[in-house]
């Protein structure tokens, strides 16, 4: 409202109605994200709530990464808020996924390097650079495996982290054949077992109970 | 003085009748200002003479009185009221000061009698000094008395006596007394515990004092004698105390007053009664309204465009409300979500954690389920065929031992039975049984024949001797038939002759029939 010629007190400000809500959630996202860059976050944020498009929030606060080891700063919850903005598609654009990077204020190089480990051009497989970004994430395959678990169920966090078996099978084939070390026929036979016991049991899911022990502290 | 003398008169008519004992000794010595003090002096000793300067009881003094009289007396008191007041013979003084009639009624003056009305006041006492005619002392003994008698003596009526309380005015002198005067003795204070005119004792007997008429003549003269003697005590004391020099030839003492402003002098403090009241029925008027007087100056200003207002610096308040409250509300919402996603993540790692266990409880327990049960089947197994075991070992031993205990039994069974006769020939049986037994029937009955053929033959013999006999017995009686046994005779052989008549008829029949109805019809016969 732009300010009326006559204003004598403090009292005729007027404040919209949304504006404290927007704030509030804004500032709720913000502080959820944690940001490196707020300013380039906001502007994706600010831009993807216009669009209608899901938020790049994260959904618990997750302290960003101080000492990179990885160096990129790239952590689960980031994965997360970009399979959020970009899961339901089947393939993503390139460009579109860089923004969607950058927003994030992730290094724009780890997003080639990244592209590097399975080149294509315009579009990419979500899955697949899901896959990737896991990959990374952690170090080996089977971490590699609970992480892509855990971004991609759909159970409460902490419970079991199921995704269907096929999902899981497929993720592990692409970077099994990424990884040149582990040998088609080993794969196939692990991923027979597992299988036989998920069928056994559940309706087609896998859990991390069935390939990952986690290590207890006791 | 001839006015008062006058006045007096004519203000006693038309005083109340009721009021006839009042004041009549109008005695005001200062009606207007005392003039100088002597005079007032002899004012004030010839009007208190006899009069009554101002009343006791009601604290009035003589000029109100005075003046009160002359008003009509309204509202009389009414003690007494019904009492006639008689008329008693006033007690006329020499000087009569100028009357004024007392302005409050006194109820005693209304029992006061004319003669002891000074007396009766504070005032009157020193009316009662001055008096030099005396006999106000008897006045002043007998008042109360005959004030108390006076009903008594009008007949019937009860005493009584009201007044407005007051307090006692200060009977302080302000000067001394002068010495040409001097003053009777008297007492110069009013209190009612040391009044003489106060009746002591008991009232229902007054004491028969001297009629107001006649005085005790000796009271009187002792009175008197005590009076002089004290007269001329103060008198003695007068001369010693030290005065002021007589005024030289041609001059005269004035009394003079050395202050700045002159001041009235008098014995007597002016009282004057003030009286004061509110209309009763007028309503409080409503307070007027409070309007502060305007103070201050009127200033007049005028204010531009842009000076009273700046967003910047208006906004900035609100601004760091709402962000500084956005921020801590959204800090404060994040921290709770986050713990309760925390409590919840923990919750369902929890779950699943114990999940887990229980699913490895659950396989563990399956597992030692299933051990338990084979166990518990092997055991039961083994059992049984220990039992089998044991069942077949014992079995056959039963089995040894019966049949070594039976071993011989079957030749004694054997050997019992053929003695009982069991294992018989069928045909020596046979015989045995059924051709032996008939055969000896047979021979039985042949036996049987013979001898019921024999028994026939004798009982024929017998008939036949007996009916020889009797025919015998007969014929020699009685050559006569014996027809009737003829009959029996005849039939005899036809019966006998019948016998071997039908001989092919089944002889044995015949034989096994025959001599049984023969026998029976014999026996008839014979019985």
């Amino acid at each position: 409202m732009p300010l009326p010629d006559t204003m004598f007190c403090a009292q005729q400000i007027h404040i919209p109605p949304e504006l404290p809500d927007l704030l509030k959630q804004f500032t709720k996202a913000a502080i959820r994200t944690q940001p490196a860059d707020v300013l380039q976050w906001s502007a994706g944020y600010f831009s993807a709530l216009s669009r209608g498009d899901p938020l790049p929030v994260k959904d618990r606060i997750e302290m960003p990464v101080a000492t990179q080891k990885t160096d990129t700063g790239l952590t689960q919850g980031l994965l997360k808020v970009l399979h959020k903005q970009c899961g339901h598609k089947e393939f993503v654009e390139l460009d579109d996924l860089e923004k969607k990077w950058k927003n994030l204020c992730l290094p724009v190089e780890k997003f080639r390097a990244l592209l590097l480990l399975d080149p294509c051009t315009k579009r990419i497989e979500w899955m697949k650079f899901l896959a990737l970004g896991c990959s990374t994430l952690g170090g080996s395959l089977i971490t590699a495996m609970k992480h892509l678990c855990e971004i991609l169920t759909k159970d409460p966090e902490g419970g079991p982290a199921r995704i269907p078996f096929e999902t899981f099978s497929y993720v592990y084939r692409y970077l099994a054949n990424l990884d040149p070390s582990i040998s088609s026929s080993e794969m196939e036979s692990y991923l027979a077992s597992l299988k036989g016991n998920v069928e056994a049991r559940k309706n087609g899911m896998i859990g991390l109970s069935d390939f990952f022990v986690q290590k207890r502290k006791l | 003085m001839p006015g008062p003398h006058e006045e007096r008169p004519a203000r006693r008519r038309t005083r109340d009748p009721g009021a006839g004992g009042r004041a009549q000794r109008p005695e005001v010595p200062f009606p207007a200002g005392l003039p100088e003090k002597p005079t007032g002096r002899n004012l004030r000793e010839g009007g208190t003479s006899g009069a009554s300067p101002g009343c006791w009881a009601t604290g009035e003094d003589a000029s109100d009185r005075l003046r009160a009289a002359w008003s009509q007396p309204s509202g009389a008191p009414a003690c007494g009221a019904g009492l006639p007041h008689p008329a008693p013979p006033p007690r006329e003084p020499p000087l009569v000061p100028p009357l004024v009639p007392p302005r409050h009624p006194c109820p005693w003056h209304y029992l006061r009698l004319s003669g002891s009305l000074e007396s009766l006041a504070p005032t009157c006492f020193k009316a009662k000094l001055h008096r030099k005619s005396g006999g106000s002392t008897p006045d002043m003994a007998s008042a109360p008395a005959m004030a108390g008698r006076t009903p008594g003596e009008l007949g019937g009526g009860t005493y009584t006596y009201t007044s407005r309380p007051r307090a006692v005015p200060c009977q302080r002198r302000r000067y001394r007394e002068d010495p040409l005067q001097p003053s009777e003795e008297s007492m110069h204070y009013g209190n009612i515990m040391y009044d003489r005119r106060v009746i002591r004792g008991n009232t229902y007997a007054l004491p028969t004092g001297t009629l107001p008429g006649q005085p005790d003549l000796l009271d009187l003269q002792r009175q008197q004698m005590a009076r002089r003697r004290a007269l001329a005590r103060k008198r003695a004391q007068e001369r010693l105390r030290p005065r002021t020099p007589e005024p030289v030839e041609g001059r005269k003492h004035v009394d003079v007053q050395t202050e700045l402003y002159l001041e009235e002098l008098a014995d007597r403090i002016i009282e004057v009664d003030m009286e004061c009241q509110t209309d009763a029925f007028l309503d409080r008027p409503p307070t007027p309204l409070f309007i502060p007087a305007k103070t201050g100056r009127d200033v007049a200003t005028q204010i531009l465009e842009g000076e009273l207002f700046d967003f910047d610096l208006e906004v900035k308040p609100m601004l760091e409300v709402l962000v500084g409250k956005t921020v801590e509300q959204a800090l404060l919402e994040v921290m709770e979500e986050e713990e309760l996603a925390n409590l919840r993540a923990s919750q369902h790692t929890y779950a699943e954690i114990r999940n887990v266990e229980l699913a490895e409880v659950q396989r563990l327990e399956e597992q030692e389920r299933r051990h338990r049960e084979e166990k518990e089947r092997r055991k039961q197994q083994q059992w049984d065929i220990v039992n089998k075991h044991n069942e077949t070992a014992q079995k056959i031993s039963a089995r040894v031992f019966a049949q070594r205990y039976l071993a011989d039994l079957l030749p004694s069974v054997f050997g019992s039975l053929r003695d009982s006769g069991y294992f018989y020939d069928p045909v020596e049986r046979d015989i045995e049984v059924g051709f032996l037994p008939w055969l000896m029937y047979e021979v039985e009955k042949t036996m049987e024949y013979n001898m019921v053929g024999r028994t026939v033959l004798d009982m024929l013999i017998r008939e036949v001797v007996e009916k020889r006999l009797d025919q015998y017995e007969q014929r020699s009686l009685v050559p006569g038939p014996g027809r009737p046994g003829h009959p029996e005779a005849v039939r005899e052989p036809l019966v006998g002759f019948q016998l071997p008549s039908d001989p092919n008829l089944s002889q044995r029949a015949a034989y096994s029939r025959a001599p049984q109805p023969q026998d029976r019809r014999f026996l008839g016969l014979d019985e």
